[in-house]
């Protein structure tokens, strides 16, 4: 009897059922795809702040500071320490190895021009394709670590290309002063030896670099004898905003209980980071660049606390939407209701039949909501971040538990009203 | 007349006495103008908002004095009167010159800034310590600091030492290295000249005497003695005649006259001789960058170290997006001949990049909210409406025109609208408010447009989801509508 009635109303009824469920699915959806969005944007954010370079760099223990504060030119490259080449690899073998994004080695030099002007020039990876021991590969390098760069003439070296070894790109302050275009042919005199190189590319950097030469790092290491060697290296790395035990840590991890260690290491802070980029990097010194680190902090946490505040604003619109619809229709059937009960029916069984009613319009209401949101999400990422929302799990008992709770607060009190009312009213029309 | 207050009964007595119902429509177009209020206030507000938060960044233009043209405070003053207070979020002076610490024998860069503003160009920096407050302090990067091994509180020497090339420009006397000359009256009125070549430690090189003016054998003579001359080598001016130097036999007044020319000569180039001051150190700043390996002390310690005022760059943080910032560029270096204004592009071009990423996403966030919100109105409205089939099909019968019972079911629909939008705007307004403080920790502007809009936006809404299903109703015959069918 009890199905009957339900199938009755539902089959019957279709109409008012179907804007009822229509309502649910919108608020689903809602829910769904800003929950999504909101779990899954500070991963979004945190790629796109990528664009301001890198937030650590690693550089020999020894003379981290010498010949940056002492411009100590000619001779000093022979007896300064060095990071090894062989073992940037390792930088994905980390415990946050997934939260490197890129990463690039530096070695720089003197070089003389013909005409007798020094000039620096720097050596680094471009595109480096990498293949790690973990059987994974990834192209690493200056081409995406200075989005900022502005290739003006020619295109950015690429070291797939079999001659990139004799290629270098060039600042547009220097090419200027000198006169070069893309294409030219320089002679480059460095300490030790002196090659014919090809320009591909003039760079406008918008600062220091605009007076310096840039090649693929093999190069400067032939020029230099200097194999496998590298000054230091810039890592991108996606972190976590830093707390008052990442404050504590990055001074001194070693004075930490054991327990708050293991919180520390297991967390991408950008100190928990340097500290294991320094275990696998020979002789290393890794440090956060705070200029980076610090605002990406700033920026994530705002970007986060703000989509919170909107999804907790959507939920409320949408929870107080649902059950203001399903508290109308209830009362909308206070003649059918009435009729139940002239007829002899108990107030537990009239509710039963009407909640399960609305529960199974609702859950109908779910399940087609839940793929709008996805749809929603999928739509945002794509068009904002040109790369998929991940749909978090914990999302569908979250967002049926809400739909759950609303239809039962929208309908519960309205039933108990309708029921309150004498049977001859509500069936005469009155109120 | 009457039909109008006829029109306006039926209005209000329908939704006086269904209040209940009444409520529920009044509440669900509140909720839907409150989330329209409040999500386009925040939308319009953020990119505002967000650009200062990108500020934490630090510096996005740089003013630099052109090779002919020079910067002093005076003129950043008159530069920085471009911009708008707000749009200004700092500007910050610097002087680099190399220091020396003679007892450690080590020179580092060091940055005569203004630290008020260092503060808000760079609010990366982190200093163990404090700022320094006032002068004859020094704030030391933590590389520098590890090297001279200085904590807090320590004091250190730091001496101006002028460059020490030679200059062929005859005007040019204030480097060591380059000639001195001065002259002094001597005997009975006559001038003696004296021109010096100084070393790179600010001591006599060579000297030459000019005593012409004097009598031969006397004064005359300390032109040509070579042992005269040969005993001011080496010295360091000043000097006191009869201490550091002895007088030429016979001619006091004449010697007098040389030490004098020479020590006027001195004072005509102050800048010439190294200067020393002491300072304490307040603070070690870390940035994990370049700044680690210098050290910063106050605009007036580094005056009074070299004597000169000018300055070699401004760092400027403004909050102004990329078009903005290019207008200024070209405004400031169109105005002011010999200052050349940059934009820092790693910092203005990336922030260009992300800020319109995050502006997007709120963009499509208000919008699927907003779209969602409205249909969901608009439902609920429609259940609320379509529950008076009945109502509508017993006016039908006692002889209503359709016309008028769309004009009535319109017009009780337009006032809820307009009611609800009014309540909506104002909680809105509250709603982004709270969103403002607790993001952002700055109050939100008030948009003024957006209450008639909301209202407006509210009432067609509320109309619109009306008119279907009233015209459903009407289309029914009455006579099924009453039986309930």
């Amino acid at each position: 009897m009890l199905f009957r009635m339900i199938r009755g109303v539902l089959f019957h009824q279709k109409g008012k059922m179907l804007l009822i469920a229509f309502t649910i699915a919108l608020g689903a959806s809602l829910a769904t795809g800003m929950l999504n969005v909101m779990l899954d944007v500070g991963d979004k954010v945190n790629k796109e702040l990528k664009n301001y370079g890198a937030n650590i760099t690693v550089k020999p223990k020894d003379s981290s500071l010498m010949s940056e504060i002492y411009d100590v030119g000619d001779g000093a490259e022979l007896n300064a320490a060095y990071l090894r080449e062989d073992e940037l690899g390792k930088l994905k073998t980390i415990f946050w190895a997934f939260n490197i994004v890129d990463f690039t080695p530096f070695l720089d030099t003197q070089v003389t021009l013909t005409n007798g002007d020094s000039v620096k020039m720097t050596g680094a990876w471009f595109n480096h394709h990498l293949d790690l021991p973990t059987g994974e590969s990834l192209d690493a390098g200056i081409v995406g670590m200075r989005s900022w760069w502005d290739v003006t003439e020619g295109k950015w070296l690429d070291e797939k290309d079999e001659n990139a070894i004799s290629e270098i790109m060039v600042g547009a302050a220097l090419a200027q002063q000198m006169g070069w275009k893309a294409g030219d042919t320089v002679h480059l005199i460095a300490s030790q030896g002196d090659k014919d190189v090809q320009i591909a590319g003039i760079f406008d950097a918008g600062g220091d670099e605009d007076e310096q030469i840039y090649s693929v790092l093999d190069l400067v290491q032939a020029l230099t004898d200097r194999e496998n060697r590298v000054s230091s290296i810039e890592v991108s790395a996606l972190t976590t905003p830093d707390n008052e035990l990442a404050r504590r840590a990055a001074r001194n991890p070693a004075a930490l209980s054991s327990r708050d260690y293991e919180t520390w290491y297991c967390t991408a802070y950008v100190s928990a980071i340097c500290y294991q980029i320094q275990e696998v990097i020979t002789g290393s010194v890794a440090s956060a660049v705070r200029q980076v680190a610090e605002s990406e902090g700033t920026i994530l946490d705002k970007t986060q606390l703000l989509m919170i505040l909107i999804t907790a604003l959507s939920l409320i619109g949408s929870a107080l939407g649902i059950s203001n619809l399903v508290t109308a229709s209830v009362m909308e059937r206070s003649q059918e209701i009435g009729l139940l009960k002239a007829i002899g029916a108990r107030d537990a069984s009239i509710t039963g039949v009407v909640m399960t009613e609305i529960l199974i319009t609702a859950l109908v209401g779910f399940g087609v909501g839940y793929g709008m949101g996805f749809g929603f999400a999928q739509l945002i990422g794509r068009s904002v971040f040109g790369a998929a929302i991940e749909m978090n799990p914990n999302v569908i008992p979250i967002v049926a538990g809400l739909i759950f709770l609303v239809t039962m607060a929208g309908s519960m009190p309205a039933i108990r009203m309708v029921l309150r009312l004498r049977p001859a009213e509500v069936l005469h029309g009155g109120h | 007349m009457t039909k109008r207050r006829m029109f306006l009964r039926m209005i209000t007595a329908s939704l006086l006495r269904r209040r209940s119902r009444m409520l529920i429509a009044l509440l669900s177009i509140g909720i839907g103008a409150t989330i329209l209020a409040g999500l386009v206030t925040i939308y319009v507000d953020v990119p505002r908002q967000m650009g200062a938060q990108f500020r934490s960044y630090g510096a996005n233009m740089i003013l630099q004095p052109t090779e002919a043209g020079a910067l002093t405070e005076e003129s950043l003053q008159d530069i920085l009167s471009v911009f708008s207070p707000e749009e200004l979020v700092g500007a910050t002076p610097y002087r680099y010159v190399r220091l020396d610490m003679t007892s450690r024998q080590q020179s580092f860069n060091t940055a005569g800034t203004d630290f008020s503003q260092v503060v808000k160009t760079s609010p990366y920096f982190s200093v163990e310590g404090a700022y320094p407050a006032s002068t004859r302090e020094v704030l030391v990067g933590k590389e520098v600091a590890e090297t001279i091994g200085v904590k807090p509180g320590s004091t250190m020497e730091l001496t101006y030492q002028p460059s020490v090339s030679i200059s062929n420009n005859p005007q040019d006397d204030r480097t060591p290295g380059a000639q001195l000359s001065g002259s002094a009256e001597g005997w009975s009125g006559g001038i003696v000249y004296v021109s010096a070549v100084l070393d790179d430690q600010a001591k006599i090189a060579s000297i030459q005497i000019d005593a012409h003016s004097q009598t031969p054998e006397f004064g005359g003579r300390a032109t040509e003695d070579e042992e005269f001359a040969a005993q001011f080598i080496g010295k360091a001016l000043p000097l006191t005649l009869g201490q550091e130097v002895d007088a030429l036999s016979g001619a006091t007044v004449t010697s007098t006259a040389v030490v004098d020319a020479l020590n006027n000569a001195r004072k005509a180039t102050p800048a010439a001789l190294p200067h020393t001051l002491n300072f304490t150190v307040t603070g070690i700043l870390t940035t994990g960058g370049k700044e680690e390996g210098f050290a910063f002390i106050s605009l007036a310690d580094m005056e009074s170290l070299t004597g000169e005022s000018k300055l070699d760059v401004a760092e400027l943080s403004i909050s102004a997006n990329a078009e903005q910032l290019d207008t200024y560029v070209n405004e400031i270096t169109e105005k002011n001949q010999g200052v050349a204004a940059k934009l820092a592009k790693r910092v203005a071009k990336s922030e260009a990049a992300v800020l319109s990423k995050l502006q997007a996403l709120v963009f499509l966030v208000t919008a699927v909210v907003l779209l969602l919100t409205m249909i969901c109105v608009s439902t609920t409205m429609m259940a609320v409406v379509s529950e008076r089939r009945r109502e509508i099909g017993l006016r039908k019968a006692l002889g209503a025109s359709d016309g008028s019972i769309r004009a009535e079911f319109l017009g009780e629909g337009m006032f809820l609208g307009g009611l609800g939008g009014i309540m909506g705007a104002l909680l809105g307004f509250v709603f982004a408010q709270v969103v403002s403080v607790n993001v952002f920790g700055s109050s939100i502007t008030f948009q003024p447009l957006l209450l008639p809009i909301t209202v407006i936006v509210s009432m067609i809404i509320a109309a619109v989801s009306c008119l279907l299903p009233i015209k459903r109703a009407v289309a029914i015959d009455p006579a099924l509508v009453l039986k309930g069918e």
